[in-house]
């Protein structure tokens, strides 16, 4: 009688937890994570001061990246620490040349994580770091191109190597990103705005852009990036139009 | 004899605990009401510059990807909408002009609604736990029954 009682009873429990933890499983998919340099980089552009600049190679060296589902939504402008319902996070460092490609190239892949959650990953933070090895080992920035103002011609290098954390908000543009459906795709960007940099001639002298930025004249001049360039004040990084929390150092 | 009587009487015990709440009868009020929210976003600059003619785009609760609503700021940064509160939750409203732009997130409406099932589990879930509290009562007659046999 016991054993025709106990057999049952085992049975049914082993069969009831294996089932209630299927019920329990969740859906994933796959998310993506992108660097752009936008057309100021891919096309070239004007600066504040008059210089036309293209770019050979632009090496951003990128670690600690991670993207977070941040309820509620998290405000890059009130600044603070990001503080995620969910994180999917890349393991290691990449130097990227925002640079490859034509001038109508596509954004470049960084990395891409399978099996996340499905979810809304409306935070992304990455940290713009010294790389320790490629063709910006030492540096976390290098900038190589052509400037041309008024018939003169100077092909430059400008090596930057402070290291900046950037903790962003959600991409705005003009589609949404970072939402992971189930067996599907989603990508996430980290957008570089070097007209922040360099200034933009296409707009007032005295617009605050410009009224920021460097320009590139202080280059022509002989000075070193390093001693002209506080990346902090660039506010280098977005995430499309979307602004981030920047610290450097 | 007996044991059997046990069984019956714990499987009628957890049936009256499934069963379905009995309506109430009761001088009860209903109330109901109507109310339109208008929402107004302002939008500028750091420097406080109006963003005039700033394009605008509404996502409702319901679908994060399809636009609810698009629109255009007028000459202060303004803009307005009535959102739909069948739909309570966050209504996000982007604002982007010249390279530029921002998200807001707004709360409409309050409270949540339960999901499929009761206290957020699942049909399956609830079958599960109701089997277990069913074998659960047999097992524990069938005890008492053998040891009054004894």
């Amino acid at each position: 009688m016991q054993k025709k009682i106990l057999f049952p009873v085992v049975a049914v429990a082993v069969l009831a937890v294996m089932l209630a933890g299927c019920a329990g499983s969740k859906a994933t998919g796959t998310l993506q994570f992108y660097a752009n340099g936008e057309d100021f980089v891919r096309q070239g552009f004007v600066s504040k001061d008059g210089w036309s600049i293209t770019f050979d190679h632009v090496y951003i060296n990128l670690s600690d990246i991670a993207a977070y589902q941040t309820d509620p939504p998290y405000e890059a402008t009130s600044g603070g620490d990001i503080d995620p319902a969910a994180t999917v996070a890349v393991d290691g460092e990449y130097t990227i040349d925002l640079a490859e490609g034509d001038e109508n190239a596509e954004p470049l892949l960084v990395a891409e994580v399978a099996d996340v959650a499905v979810e809304h990953y409306n935070a992304l933070a990455w940290k713009m770091s010294k790389a320790s090895s490629g063709p910006a080992a030492g540096y976390s920035l290098v900038i190589i191109g052509t400037a041309e103002k008024d018939g003169e011609s100077l092909d430059f290098t400008l090596n930057i190597d402070e290291e900046c954390d950037y903790q962003c908000g959600e991409y705005v543009g003009d589609m949404r990103k970072g939402i992971v459906a189930e067996n599907g795709t989603a990508d996430v960007e980290m957008t570089f705005h070097f007209d922040h940099i360099f200034g933009d001639g296409d707009l007032p002298a005295d617009d605050e852009l410009n009224l920021a930025a460097v320009g590139f004249q202080p280059f022509a001049d002989g000075q070193d990036a390093a001693a002209v360039i506080n990346m902090t004040d660039m506010h280098l990084g977005h995430v499309g139009e979307g602004h981030c929390d920047c610290g450097c150092q | 004899m007996r044991g059997k009587w046990y069984v019956l009487v714990a499987l009628g015990v957890v049936a009256l605990g499934l069963a379905a709440p009995l309506p109430v009868s009761a001088h009860g009020v209903n109330l109901e009401y109507t109310s339109d929210v208008t929402i107004e976003i302002t939008a500028r600059y750091d420097s406080g510059t109006p963003m005039a003619d700033a394009q605008v785009t509404v996502y409702a609760p319901d679908d994060d990807t399809t636009p609810w609503l698009t629109g255009v700021c007028d000459e202060e940064g303004r803009f307005s909408f009535v959102p739909d509160t069948s739909m309570p939750g966050t209504w996000d409203v982007q604002v982007r002009l010249a390279g530029h732009g921002g998200i807001i997130h707004i709360p409409v409406g309050g409270g949540t609604t339960a999901a499929d099932g009761v206290g957020g589990f699942t049909h399956l879930q609830i079958g599960l736990m109701s089997a277990c509290v069913v074998w659960g009562a047999v097992g524990t007659a069938l005890y008492f029954s053998r040891r009054r046999k004894a």
